[in-house]
């Protein structure tokens, strides 16, 4: 990886379910040179001590459609809506409003609705064949039925949901046109939805949101408002949805740590924190910056001013800061991984997450006891093009 | 028994929800109807010490302060994360 040469970005993967070569060597460089999908340039930090630093950095915008800013994707402008400022201090009032859904409480008065969901799925995987397909039958379905019992949306049109928002997620993909249409379908479908809750307001999260806006239309205008629905609608599901599934195809394919976890599951919080950290479900691509000012990392490299910068995910195999970083350590004490992020825009739907992620994990290790996966971990598939890495698909057996 | 002499604050105005010390330590931290964070005890046992400057580590707003207990020994992994002038 030299920086005379840009490479491109994301990595690609090999073998599946290990940390790719590329993880481990990158922060020999604070900083690194990279061309995006959309063939545009950045650069990427590497370090975790920086990338958490810069999390919290304003000169950091998050705002890339009012600048010269390079794009992800060029067929996707899914980070570049002109209407919607990510920036404090207009960010901040929008997300405190719906943060209050987020609380602890409110999440764990959730995780009995999680449960039975759960439980529900995995009494449909266990009557159907074997070997069962992971994705389709468990890690998809969870989180959808969950973030539509959130925000009420009627369990008939998760289908169709799931369709858009997997166009919509599109970073090569799919062509231009097709991404637009799904685009458009899903506003639309939003619409009308929300159309639908004013009319008759429901004891959800978009009806709570609803309220807010009818009492304080400064607060939050109808555009943010249906802003706001789109991104925890998909934020909530695609990542779950493939973190359930990568998370499971890590321990999976390391029998020995998954019987160790099955034997005490009370380690299954911290196996989920670690599954997280090991993550290789995501990319840093959900991190793009863009540089108002010059900015100096730590050992006094600079980050030019009108730079599109990625702060790496993949600084959670910084040996400096996790001993042992590329090993899967299911008791790590002190796990602050950057999967999250840092600062102002560490994931709102993080906590329900974690519940999510714990429940599946508990969930599938106590009914399947001889869970395993049924090819070998280094078969299976990434899927082509979209946002998240993940797996295609991941045949399971027990 | 005598009153503990950690003292332990948080900045609501810069909390961003992350719940990650109300699951911390649960007795000291909560939130507020709005998701904001709460001190429940701003005076806690030493003995939650360990877990206390856990969760001031891990918040990441860095809205979390924790005073008065012996930080010797604390690894230096996130030296270079102090607070970073215009943090929010
Ligand atoms: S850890 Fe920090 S951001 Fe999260 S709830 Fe507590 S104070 Fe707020």
């Amino acid at each position: 990886m030299s920086s005379s040469c840009p490479v491109s970005y994301p990595f690609p993967w090999a073998p599946a379910p290990d940390i790719p070569a590329d993880w481990r060597t990158m922060r020999d460089q604070p900083l690194l040179e990279i061309t995006l999908p959309s063939g545009d340039p950045a650069v990427i930090v590497t370090r975790y001590k920086d990338v958490r630093r810069l999390f919290a950095d304003e000169r950091l915008s998050r705002n890339t459609s009012r600048h010269p800013a390079s794009r992800i994707s060029a067929s996707n402008d899914l980070f570049g809506d002109p209407e919607i400022d990510n920036d404090p201090p207009r960010y901040l009032e929008e997300r405190a409003v719906v943060m209050r859904a987020f609380s602890a409480r409110r999440i764990e008065a959730l995780r009995p609705v999680v449960r039975e969901i759960t439980a529900e799925l995995m009494d449909a995987m266990e009557a159907g064949p074997r070997p069962a397909e992971l994705m389709e039958a468990f890690a998809y379905p969870l989180p959808i039925l969950v973030i539509c019992h959130m925000l009420g949306i009627p369990p008939a049109d998760r289908a169709k949901f799931r369709r858009l928002i997997d166009g919509y997620l599109s970073v090569t993909k799919l062509p231009v046109d097709e991404v637009e249409r799904c685009r458009t379908q899903y506003w639309d479908y939003l619409s009308e939805l929300i159309a639908s809750k004013r009319a008759e307001p429901g004891d959800d999260l978009i009806s709570e949101l609803i309220r807010v806006s009818e009492e304080d239309p400064e607060k939050l205008t109808d555009y943010q408002l249906q802003h706001w629905v789109k991104t925890l609608l998909i934020a909530g599901y695609v990542t779950t949805a493939s973190q359930i599934g990568t998370g499971m195809a890590v321990l999976l394919h390391r029998p020995e740590t998954a019987k160790e976890l099955q034997q005490d599951l009370s380690l299954v919080p911290s196996a989920v924190e670690e599954l997280l950290r090991y993550q290789i479900m995501g990319t840093s691509l959900g991190s793009l910056r863009y540089a108002l000012e010059d900015i100096e990392l730590l050992d006094g490299t600079v980050v030019a001013k009108g730079t599109t910068v990625l702060l790496s995910v993949e600084s959670n195999m910084d040996e400096e800061v996790f001993s042992d970083a590329c090993t899967l350590d299911i008791r790590r004490e002190d796990n602050h991984h950057m999967t999250f992020g840092a600062g102002i825009h560490f994931c709102a739907g993080a906590a329900l997450a974690r519940m999510e992620l714990q429940e599946a994990t508990d969930g599938l290790l106590r009914r399947f006891p001889s869970l395993r996966l049924a090819v070998p971990g280094e078969e299976l598939q990434r899927p082509v093009g979209g946002f998240l890495a993940g797996y295609a698909e991941i045949p399971v057996s027990w | 028994m005598a009153e503990s002499r950690v003292r332990v604050t948080a900045n609501s105005e810069t909390c961003v929800t992350s719940s990650l010390c109300v699951y911390r330590v649960p007795g000291v931290f909560d939130q507020d109807p709005e998701g904001r964070v709460l001190v429940l005890d701003a005076h806690p046992s030493a003995e939650l010490g360990r877990e206390l400057l856990r969760a001031e580590r891990g918040c990441p707003t860095r809205s979390i302060t924790v005073e008065g207990l012996d930080r010797s020994g604390l690894d230096e992994a996130d030296e270079g994360t102090a607070r970073v002038e215009g943090a929010a």
